[in-house]
C-alpha cells in the first residue's frame, strides 16, 4: 500500500455521509475512518454540522395554517 | 352517506352542462379529496419548516404551504401512486418557491454562483490541525438554533436548498437534481460549497460567542483564497 488513503476518503467523505457511495467504497471509508484519526475528525466535523441543522430547522406548522389548507381544498373541490 | 357529499351535488349540477356526468366527477374528487388529505397532510409540518428556510419568515411560509397544497391537489391525479409523494411535494414547494418568491427576493450572484470553480471558494478543511477540528465538532455543536439558521440564512440560496434538502430532509443526490432540475453534479457542487460556507461561518459565530477553544476557528480563515 502506497497511501494511506486519506485522500480517497476526504473526496468522498460527504457523499459517505449522505449515504451516496456503494456499499463497497462506504465499507473502505469506514474501515479507513477507524484507523485514521485526522479522517475521523473531520468526519466528526461534517456529522455535526448535519445534526445542529436538523436540530435548528425543525418546525411545526401554526394550526391556523393547517386550517386554512383544508378549508381551501374544500373550497376548490366545491368550485369544480 | 357524507352530507358534504350531497351538497356537492347540488351545486353541482346547476353549473353543469351535462347533469349526468358532473356529480359522478365530483364523487370521485371527494375520494380523491380524502386520499390526498390523508397522504399529503401529514407533511405539512416538514413543508412549512422548509418554507421558512426558503422565505425566511412565517407569513410568506404559510402562503408559500397553502399554495403548494392547492397545485399539489390540483395535479395530484398526475401523482403515481407508490412513488415517492414527499419528493413529489418538494418539487412543487420548490418550483413555487421559485416562480413566485425568488422573483420579490432575488440576489444579486443568482445565476452565477454555480460557475465559480471550488477553489475560488477556498479550501480550507485540509490546513486546519486535526486538535482543533475536534474542538471545531463540539463548538459548532453547542451553537444554539438560532446562530444555525442565521448561517444557513445567509447562505446563497442553491447552496441552502440543497444543504436543507440532503441534510435536513434526507433526500438522496437523485431526488434534490430532480427538485431543484439541476444535474447531479451540479446538486453535489452546491452541497459541498454551501457545506463550506457554513461550516466557516458557524466556525465563526463559535469563536465570537467564545464557544470552543477559539483555534477552531481562527485557524481555518484562508483569506486570499476567495478573493482569487
Amino acid at each position: 500500500m502506497t497511501d494511506c488513503g486519506c485522500e480517497k476518503a476526504k473526496a468522498e467523505l460527504e457523499e459517505y455521509l449522505h449515504n451516496e457511495l456503494r456499499k463497497e467504497d462506504a465499507f473502505d471509508i469506514r474501515e479507513h475512518l477507524e484507523h485514521c484519526t485526522d479522517c475521523s475528525t473531520e468526519h466528526n466535523v461534517g456529522r455535526t454540522l448535519t445534526e445542529v441543522m436538523q436540530r435548528a430547522c425543525k418546525e411545526t406548522a401554526p394550526e391556523d395554517l393547517r386550517d386554512q389548507v383544508l378549508l381551501r381544498l374544500r373550497t376548490i373541490q366545491s368550485a369544480h | 352517506m357524507p352530507a358534504s357529499m350531497l351538497m356537492e351535488r347540488t351545486h353541482a349540477v346547476p353549473d353543469g352542462v351535462d347533469g349526468l356526468e358532473l356529480p359522478v366527477m365530483t364523487t370521485d374528487t371527494t375520494d380523491m379529496r380524502d386520499l390526498f388529505e390523508a397522504q399529503a397532510m401529514p407533511f405539512i409540518d416538514q413543508l412549512y419548516a422548509a418554507a421558512m428556510r426558503m422565505t425566511r419568515n412565517p407569513s410568506d411560509a404559510q402562503d408559500l404551504v397553502q399554495e403548494t397544497f392547492v397545485k399539489a391537489f390540483a395535479s395530484f391525479k398526475q401523482f403515481e401512486q407508490g412513488t415517492n409523494l414527499k419528493a413529489w411535494l418538494y418539487r412543487i414547494l420548490t418550483n413555487t418557491f421559485i416562480n413566485t418568491y425568488r422573483k420579490k427576493q432575488r440576489e444579486p450572484y443568482q445565476g452565477t454562483i454555480d460557475d465559480l470553480e471550488d477553489w475560488q471558494l477556498g479550501g480550507a478543511e485540509s490546513t486546519t490541525a486535526t486538535s482543533s477540528r475536534s474542538a471545531e465538532a463540539e463548538a459548532i455543536d453547542h451553537l444554539p438554533d438560532s446562530a444555525v439558521k442565521d448561517a444557513l440564512q445567509s447562505i446563497p440560496e442553491d447552496f441552502r436548498l440543497a444543504v436543507y434538502f440532503a441534510d435536513v430532509e434526507g433526500f438522496s443526490y437523485q431526488e434534490i437534481a430532480e427538485i431543484m432540475k439541476t444535474p447531479i453534479g451540479t446538486v453535489m457542487s452546491r452541497l459541498h460549497r454551501g457545506r463550506r460556507l457554513l461550516r466557516e461561518l458557524l466556525a465563526g459565530y463559535a469563536l465570537e460567542r467564545g464557544l470552543g477553544t477559539g483555534q477552531a476557528a481562527s485557524s481555518k480563515k484562508t483569506p486570499g483564497s476567495k478573493a482569487k
